[in-house]
């Protein structure tokens, strides 16, 4: 017994030598990065070369909580940085992490490794933003979905709340078609969430209110799977939710929420995507997404970076009114359900939009949230 | 009013569903463990034979030849455990973590390299291990809501843990591995191979790991995901001392584990706080394991008071 108990310090041990040789190697980089500024300072002295030689070398780097290829947020975000990446010529650099301790080493290195922009994709990183942002002066950092209050830093919210009104609001039309198959007779709809952070509160919010406004005995089921990168997790609380009469489940999870969308298949049942246009994930059983412009923010972002327009210290927020958030326009569904298909949803659901963006119908916030918000 | 929701006939489904990952983990711990072998490496076994799983049935079509594969790769990667600690000598526990860690990478870069994929890889033509569809039962209300649509694997598991026992406390094989695991020198003595009863309880874990893999990509949803398995190897390990490596007991073990799951995925729709919910299967795991150790210390020491009053 004695030995397994040093054989678990021992392996715990390696675990953590791996974790320095992450770190050594982040210095390595650093080395470089140096070496390549110094160099490029050179040349710059040497042939005098104007702004568009400078431009090409701007380095930008992408701190995500989650991995790449959860064809949702992480995914969203690349897609605006690769956009940047073919239009403006930058180096990207993406790093990945799936615990707090990963995100904050991430973070630190890419402070130390002299970006011109740091991108933290979520709203994960705002404690450690708000430690570092003051100790990097020099480095212009952005954050997604939260805001940090330091004059280097650009928050970009988005207003998560009006889209997920539209999709409560259709989600609550929808479990009234018992025409439709899978659809049951009881007032229940259900929504899985990922971590459960006050952004995730601030979808719920709207979703609720949606749902409400179209029927206000309906009867929400929530849960939360505690992680971004489970879908089998997040399969299981959707089956669960099936089993408790919900016909149909929203899905704000990253990659846990790949398993939401399975569940609705495999249950034969209905799912809203979210972030990314999810519609065709599961074909058929995908009602609609919630698309939230992370893409735009992010490229944005870059590109005020390269045209030195970057404003440290400001908050965006986009809306409905501005395509920051929007439901799909539920044409894979439509094509899937064929006369069955509820045009009157999609009627409904323009109708809210106009209403919410003339502001004759206000969204409640969760708190922290919304546009004064700071 | 919500009592009926939370508690009703799918629940044992569902308890079942959760359940069957951690049993199948937990079987692969307890073959080596029977052989006095902690099988750390479980959760690395089972992540890499859910991707060999997952790849061959999208590149062939086939998913029993993606069990069949995930099963041989279970098998490769416990031989290399094997002979690493059999031949060689180095720690079981190092070289099972060696394993864990060897599986996040691999599949990582395989899914990268080979298939082109990231994060994610979902797609129409991974072919699922089917699901048992009993005409009889449709009718039957209790029966269709419990028993039916099935995966062939669940029902497997089953028949799995009764194979195990039997072989464990019933056969020739099964005595000799457990002479093996509770004291070498004696087996040896015995005439028992040691070494060898050590490998073939390594090489058969292994392809129970990679089957637990493959029901994991293959028979419980149909796609792989980078670190998919999320601790469900650890999970079987904690099951298996449970039980202590008694495949009945510990697959009741991972029973209860699937049990507190589901209650806890009913519960938060009804407004408990996820935080509470999502403690409850590591809260129930302390408790489980703290009562079994006090149970097993009061007959260790009724034991021996009785030998002494015997002699």
């Amino acid at each position: 017994m004695k030995k397994k108990v040093l054989a678990m310090f021992l392996a715990a041990g390696m675990a953590a030598s791996l974790v320095a040789c992450g770190g050594s190697s982040s210095t390595g980089n650093e080395t470089k990065a140096e070496a390549k500024t110094e160099e490029k300072t050179e040349s710059k002295a040497e042939e005098k070369s104007g702004d568009s030689g400078d431009k090409s070398k701007i380095r930008v780097c992408v701190a995500y909580s989650g991995n790449l290829g959860d064809k949702s947020y992480n995914d969203s975000c690349n897609e605006g940085s690769q956009k940047a990446v073919a239009d403006f010529g930058i180096e990207l650099k993406n790093l990945e992490g799936t615990t707090p301790d990963e995100w904050k080493a991430n973070l630190l290195s890419a402070c130390e490794d002299g970006y011109d922009l740091v991108i933290c994709s979520s709203s994960n990183f705002q404690e450690y933003l708000q430690e570092y942002a003051p100790e990097y002066p020099d480095v212009k950092f952005a954050i997604i979905d939260t805001t940090v209050d330091a004059a280097n830093v650009q928050s970009i919210s988005f207003a998560q709340n009006q889209g997920s009104f539209l999709a409560g609001a259709a989600a609550a039309m929808f479990t009234e078609k018992t025409d439709i198959d899978g659809v049951n007779g009881d007032a229940i709809i259900g929504w899985v969430g990922g971590m459960d952070i006050p952004v995730l509160h601030d979808f719920y919010v709207g979703y609720e209110q949606g749902a409400k406004y179209i029927n206000p005995d309906i009867q929400i089921l929530q849960a939360f799977a505690g992680t971004w990168n489970d879908p089998l997790k997040g399969k299981e609380l959707t089956l669960a939710q099936y089993e408790q009469g919900a016909d149909i489940v929203m899905n704000v999870a990253s990659g846990t929420g790949s398993g939401i969308l399975e569940a609705a298949t495999d249950a034969g049942k209905y799912a809203i995507g979210v972030d990314l246009n999810q519609d065709n994930d599961q074909p058929g059983h995908v009602l609609t997404s919630m698309v939230k412009r992370v893409d735009t923010a992010c490229y944005l972002t870059i590109k005020s970076v390269v045209e030195g327009t970057f404003q440290g210290g400001s908050t965006s927020y986009l809306t409905v009114a501005d395509g920051g958030v929007s439901l799909t326009d539920f044409a894979v569904i439509k094509e899937a359900l064929g006369d069955k298909f509820p045009q009157d949803i999609v009627d409904k659901v323009a109708e809210l939009e106009k209403k919410i963006v003339s502001g004759e119908i206000v969204v409640e916030n969760y708190e922290g949230f919304g546009p004064s918000a700071k | 009013m919500t009592f009926s929701k939370i508690f009703n006939a799918s629940l044992i489904y569902s308890t079942f569903r959760t359940a069957t990952p951690i049993i199948y983990a937990a079987l692969c711990a307890a073959i080596t463990q029977q052989a006095d072998i902690l099988n750390i490496g479980t959760e690395g076994i089972m992540l890499f034979g859910a991707f060999m799983a997952v790849a061959v049935s999208y590149l062939t079509g086939s998913w029993a030849l993606g069990v069949l594969v995930a099963m041989l790769g279970g098998l490769c990667i416990a031989m290399v455990m094997a002979v690493s600690h059999l031949k060689f000598r180095s720690d079981i526990c190092a070289i099972g973590m060696g394993v864990n860690m060897f599986a996040v990478a691999i599949t990582k870069f395989l899914l990268n390299a080979w298939l082109k994929q990231s994060g994610t890889f979902a797609d129409p033509k991974i072919i699922a291990i089917p699901k048992v569809h009993i005409k009889a039962f449709e009718k039957m209300g209790f029966l269709n809501d419990t028993f039916n649509d099935w995966t062939i694997t669940e029902w497997f598991v089953i028949l799995l843990v009764i194979i195990l026992w039997f072989v464990f406390y019933k056969t020739v094989w099964g005595l000799r591995i457990r002479a093996v695991g509770r004291m070498a020198q004696a087996a040896q003595t015995a005439g028992i191979n040691v070494n060898s009863m050590k490998y073939q309880a390594i090489a058969i874990s292994g392809l129970v790991g990679g089957l637990a893999g493959a029901h994991l990509s293959l028979g419980y949803s149909a796609m792989f995901v980078e670190n998919m398995t999320n601790a469900r190897g650890f999970m079987g390990v904690a099951a298996m001392y449970f039980g202590g490596a008694h495949p009945i007991f510990t697959a009741l073990g991972c029973l209860f584990f699937g049990f507190t799951d589901s209650i806890g995925a009913r519960l938060q729709a009804y407004g408990v706080p996820s935080q509470l919910v999502l403690l409850m299967p590591y809260v129930a795991t302390i408790l489980v394991l703290a009562i079994s150790m006090a149970t097993k210390k009061a007959m260790e020491n009724k034991r021996k008071s009785s030998l002494i009053t015997a002699a």
